[in-house]
């Protein structure tokens, strides 16, 4: 496993692309498809947190 | 039929909508927040609606069915005790479980010595919020979920796809019920989205209310920075859940960031310097937020004055609801202030003249919306709901 960076995280993000893109091979496709799929599915953890804290 | 209900949902939202913005519709909006009345109404115990989301959808609908209002929360009764259970939540009193089948869920705060966030990791908290839930609340708040540096287990991993998957099951299941209640019975759904104050939330869920009214005397700076540091995250949920359309306001749950809880001085420092900046984010984007006052507000009326016109709508509970429109009213639409234990013990005819005497008080020029003070439970009498429904009807025609 890479090392990991200590991030800030900014809200919607739990890993940011900027770490996780520097865990995986060069991208020889659309790399902008895979930071979104990669930032929608993230905010996804974000929102299960987020709403254990607020709503449940 | 669809025609006709597709022709009533549109008159709703216009009167619910020109309300909200402080005009004058065409009648006095209903917009009871029905949680466990829900459930008396519909033939369901507490423990069915609270445990089974399907059946407090279907009996929020029957609900809207059956009353003439104009918008409802589609699931007052707000947590689904089915996800917390999943997860192994400790905080609540399910009903059925920890409590009878027909007590509402409650939330059980720990004892200051064993609150949730110890007062030393304010500076954790500060330095990444979404870190310290995961790796440092969570484990605390659940029964399953490992500590950082604590052995993994089955019980952990099978906590986190649960509760992923049952998450997603609940808000998937939330448009398809905001459809059915347009297209069954043309009632708009009240609101979307959820925040919560920074200050309020740290001590519901992280230094309870002691430790924090323990904190902003021991270490303030602390405290101030924690609020400030969750500001962003809290307006990021509250527009991510947010009426796309821009119609209906986000709801806000305000909770104990008032006088007595604190000093006026405490809210002046704590409070209200982080909340107003994310009430004006909120506007800048368009959306209203409801301030639902929960308890009594009004030593802070001139405070929420502060706000751009229309940016809130405020809801009334035990505060002086004639009061509150003094100061309030000519900026903000006001709803509720039809007092919860009235609808309990009271006779319709009692429920009547109150709600007569809101209305000649409080909704002669628009902007007032009918409710009950609190979310309406399961101690409401049927015949009470009704004639405040009706009374409104036939009374708040402009």
């Amino acid at each position: 496993m890479a090392k990991k960076t200590k991030t800030k995280r900014k809200p919607g993000v739990c890993i940011p692309w900027e770490e996780k893109v520097k865990e995986i091979p060069k991208i020889s496709g659309d790399k902008e498809l895979v930071r979104k799929i990669w930032e929608d599915v993230d905010a996804l953890g974000y929102m299960y947190i987020w709403q254990c804290l607020l709503s449940f | 039929m669809a025609k006709d209900m597709e022709q009533l949902y549109a008159e709703r939202l216009k009167r619910y909508v020109t309300a909200m913005r402080n005009g004058k519709p065409d009648k006095i909006p209903i917009r009871p927040f029905v949680a466990e009345f829900v459930a008396k109404y519909a033939g369901y115990t507490c423990q069915e609606v609270t445990h089974d989301y399907e059946k407090a959808f279907a009996a929020t609908r029957k609900c809207a069915a059956d009353f003439d209002w104009d918008a409802v929360v589609i699931n007052m009764v707000w947590v689904w005790t089915g996800l917390t259970e999943a997860i192994g939540t400790k905080y609540y009193a399910v009903p059925g479980i920890h409590i009878p089948p027909d007590t509402g869920f409650q939330y059980r705060e720990p004892p200051e010595e064993q609150a949730f966030m110890k007062p030393d990791e304010y500076d954790q908290l500060i330095e990444d919020p979404t870190g310290y839930l995961f790796n440092v609340w969570l484990p605390r708040v659940s029964a399953d979920v490992a500590a950082m540096g604590e052995p993994t287990s089955y019980r952990n991993n099978l906590s986190f796809l649960k509760g992923g998957m049952a998450m997603l099951s609940y808000f998937n299941a939330c448009g398809p019920q905001v459809e059915r209640l347009r297209r069954e019975s043309g009632t708009v759904s009240a609101i979307s989205g959820i925040l919560k104050a920074p200050f309020d939330i740290i001590a519901d869920k992280l230094r309870g209310y002691l430790g924090l009214v323990t904190d902003v005397m021991e270490r303030p700076d602390k405290v101030l920075a924690a609020c400030e540091a969750l500001m962003p995250h809290l307006t990021h949920v509250a527009l991510s859940g947010a009426d796309p359309d821009k119609n209906v306001p986000i709801g806000f749950w305000m909770h104990r960031g008032c006088v007595p809880f604190v000093s006026q001085k405490h809210f002046d420092k704590f409070y209200w310097p982080t909340l107003k900046p994310i009430i004006e984010e909120i506007w800048a984007n368009g959306h209203q937020v409801l301030f639902y006052a929960e308890g009594n507000w009004n030593a802070h009326l001139k405070s929420f004055a502060e706000l751009p016109d229309q940016a809130i709508v405020y809801h009334v509970d035990h505060a002086d609801i004639f009061e509150v429109h003094k100061v309030l009213g000519q900026k903000f639409c006001i709803s509720g202030g039809i007092p919860n234990y009235l609808l309990s013990v009271g006779t319709p005819d009692e429920v009547r003249d109150c709600c007569k005497k809101v209305i000649d008080g409080v909704a002669r020029d628009g902007g007032y919306i009918m409710d009950a003070s609190a979310i309406i439970q399961n101690d409401a009498k049927i015949e009470n709901i009704k004639a405040m429904t009706d009374f409104t009807r036939e009374y708040g025609t402009y």
